[in-house]
């Protein structure tokens, strides 16, 4: 299989204040990482250079064969084969939850409105909410919301899901239904990429974890190595103040 | 002095006049002079004051008085038409100057000053200065009695310079006032002890019950004239000239004044609710200008607000600079200047007739536009970011996600700060009356001005605005409610 991510030396930086510090990953065709660290070590703002909704300031990121640092690639057509689950759901209060999951494929031209409309019921199914299609958003909890924004972000069809500490912002009862989701999605062989703080749930569904620290990457390998024998002192610090 | 230098004026006036007609019979071999006075046919616009009853005054929603009714009779016995706009003494001499207006008369008195900018007609009036005081004032008799105290007169009228003459030598102080109908109320409170005004107009006013009493001998001199901008509308000059000595021979001239100065019918003898039916029809007049304008005014204060409110939150350094500019003008100076200037200043610059509505519409809009601006960031800006990230990362343009996303929730977020505008911009719709637009307070003041119940008319006024303005919030209220769930 070929990588349909890859990074090479990636440097992101704000005024004179770099927090990437030249990372190079690549990530295979329905592989499953996930991007630990302290705070500050820079996960995030790796995540979100993935679509542009950060700007690198050196380096280069090749997605699905697309070139992001060529200015003649349409980003927003890059963006459609890439799904995005933010720590804040970022739901749209001005519609309901069927609206928010049909907006993108009918206003991109992908589907017309019945089609999105099934495709949209189906997978509130998928993610447990068929019954919740025409709520708002302010009416549901927080671990319903996350799972409308899967929805919303797999109504595109994307080949990529990036997935930004998707279950920070929640109830701790509410983690459990989201993380479920996102371990369906990762046996049904989706490429994804994970920002999380969930050790446990890294360990079980992730094929590579990758530990970063002040920007760049310390130690990666599979769960069993980084997890059970971790190599770097500072990977070792910090897993024995999380786990 | 002041009686001797009209009069001079004045015979250079006759032998001009003289002249040019005599020129015209030369020239022309007509028998009749009313045929070949080139402004037949024509319509003029004649600008006026608004509140200088007997001479100018509204009755039944039309401009009535001595001046309406002779240029009425003058402009039928010469064949040409008018249009009167009624916009303030002050007013009606810049649009003159201005050529907004290509003649005025407002019983105005011919003054050496004056003939610097103005060409004058023959005299149509003979008036003169009195002093009148409150009706139950038993201490002010004469100028006597005036040390220490302070007396209204009407700004730029004769009476203020005799009011101004006098203060020396009697000790008092002399307030401006822009008004008759506010000068008497003025002494009728008690602000001001006395009032200088040409002696009809206080005649007129005393015979509608203003409440005061003449308590001097008439002060002779200042005469009134038609003008025009020097050097400009020579023929309507001419033909004033040659209708009033018409009617003047006819006796149609002792006629028209005995109407107003002999037995004036009064117009104030009714109750509360007699005053309310009488102005009614002028009132909602008034408001359907009020509404409409505001309306205009904001619609286009709407454009404005969002294209200057997007480029307030514009990456672009130069649109964000056009933006805080446009805010920052329009935001720091009062509505008033604009109004004068759009109204008076611009058509001196462009040579161009302005229109009163789209200067007042212009005035507002530019107004509540600024702050439309203000408003359309404040509520573009507070969107969370994330939404905007939200849509993009789904591979909506920046264009649809603003349309979609953006907008919807900025509008829910802005819509009362926006309510509140249109009821400050129809509230400030009243300013326009200084440059003569008849809107709600105008008309109220044009019928005070001929009545004199002056609180009473400013009652009903903020009654009827107080009114529409709940109507209108309460319906903006009910569809936002309905639209932003």
């Amino acid at each position: 299989m070929s990588a349909v991510i890859e990074v090479t030396g990636l440097r992101k930086a704000y005024g004179s204040n770099e927090v990437i510090k030249g990372i190079d990953l690549s990530v295979e065709s329905g592989e499953v990482i996930s991007l630990i660290g302290p705070s500050g070590s820079g996960k995030s703002t790796i995540l979100r250079c993935l679509n542009q909704l950060e700007t690198a300031t050196g380096g280069t990121i090749v997605v699905d064969g697309f070139d992001l640092t060529d200015k003649k690639v349409d980003i927003n057509e890059v963006r459609r084969h890439i799904g995005m689950v933010f720590q804040h759901f970022n739901l749209f209060p001005n519609m309901s939850v069927i609206e928010n999951i049909m907006l993108a494929p009918v206003e991109t031209g992908k589907k017309n409105k019945s089609e999105a409309r099934a495709q949209a019921q189906a997978l509130l199914e998928r993610v447990g909410l068929g019954d919740k299609a025409d709520a708002r958003p302010s009416q549901l909890s927080g671990g319903q919301k996350q799972r409308v924004a899967i929805a919303r972000a797999l109504a595109m069809e994307p080949n990529i899901m990036l997935f930004d500490e998707a279950t920070s912002a929640l109830d701790p009862e509410m983690v459990g239904e989201v993380l479920e989701v996102i371990r369906e999605l990762a046996k049904s062989g989706m490429t994804m990429v994970l920002v999380t703080h969930e050790m446990g749930f890294a360990r079980e569904v992730c094929d590579r974890v990758v530990f970063l620290s002040d920007g760049v990457i310390c130690e990666q390998g599979s769960p069993e190595e980084v997890f059970g024998n971790p190599q770097q002192p500072r990977t070792k610090e910090f897993l024995s103040k999380v786990l | 002095m002041h009686l001797t230098q009209p009069r001079r004026g004045l015979r250079a006036l006759v032998a001009g006049s003289l002249a040019a007609f005599l020129l015209l019979v030369g020239a022309a071999p007509a028998t009749a002079a009313d045929e070949q006075n080139g402004v037949e046919g024509k319509s003029f616009i004649i600008a006026t004051d608004t509140t200088f009853a007997p001479f100018e005054m509204f009755k039944g929603g039309e401009v009535a008085g001595i001046d309406m009714d002779l240029l009425k009779a003058i402009a039928e016995s010469q064949g040409f038409e008018f249009e009167v706009q009624s916009l303030g003494f002050q007013a009606a001499l810049s649009a003159v100057t201005s050529g907004q207006a290509d003649g005025v008369i407002a019983g105005m008195s011919i003054t050496d000053e004056r003939k610097e900018i103005f060409d004058f007609s023959d005299p149509y009036f003979d008036s003169g200065v009195q002093m009148a005081v409150a009706a139950s004032d038993d201490e002010i008799a004469g100028y006597d009695d005036l040390e220490g105290e302070t007396v209204v007169a009407k700004s730029g009228s004769e009476g203020l310079a005799e009011a101004q003459k006098l203060s020396e030598e009697y000790g008092f102080t002399v307030k401006a006032l822009d008004q008759s109908a506010t000068m008497y109320e003025s002494v009728k409170n008690g602000s001001a002890v006395a009032v200088f005004d040409d002696y009809p107009v206080l005649a007129y006013g005393i015979a509608q019950g203003n409440g005061l009493k003449v308590v001097t001998d008439k002060i002779p001199g200042g005469q009134y004239g038609f003008a025009v901008a020097k050097g400009e509308n020579q023929d309507l000059l001419e033909a004033f000239n040659t209708g009033l000595a018409e009617l003047k021979e006819s006796g149609e001239y002792d006629r028209i004044l005995d109407t107003y100065l002999a037995d004036p019918e009064s117009a104030s003898n009714g109750t509360f609710l007699d005053v309310v039916a009488d102005s009614m029809p002028a009132l909602m007049k008034g408001l359907w200008n009020t509404l409409r304008i505001t309306i205009v005014a904001f619609i286009i204060a709407m454009v404005l607000g969002i294209a200057f409110g997007f480029m307030k939150i514009s990456t672009s350094r130069i649109l964000r600079g056009i933006a805080s500019v446009y805010v920052a003008v329009f935001r720091g100076t009062p509505v008033l200047v604009w109004a004068f200037l759009f109204y008076f200043g611009l058509p001196q610059l462009t040579g161009v007739k302005g229109d009163i509505f789209w200067a007042g519409a212009a005035t507002l809009a530019l107004n509540a536009g600024a702050y439309l601006t203000e408003i359309i960031r404040g509520g573009l800006r507070a969107v969370d970011p994330g939404q905007m990230e939200a849509a993009r990362s789904l591979g909506l343009g920046w264009g649809k996600s603003m349309q979609r996303v953006i907008v919807p929730q900025a509008v829910k977020i802005s819509t009362p700060a926006m309510i509140n505008q249109f009821v400050i911009t129809l509230k400030d719709s009243s300013l326009l009356l200084t440059i003569g637009f008849a809107e709600l307070l105008y008309q109220a003041q044009q019928i005070y001005s001929v009545n004199f119940r002056t609180t009473e008319m400013l009652i009903i006024v903020g009654i009827m605005y107080f009114i529409v303005i709940t109507i209108l919030t309460w319906i903006a209220n009910t569809i936002d409610k309905k639209v932003n769930k």
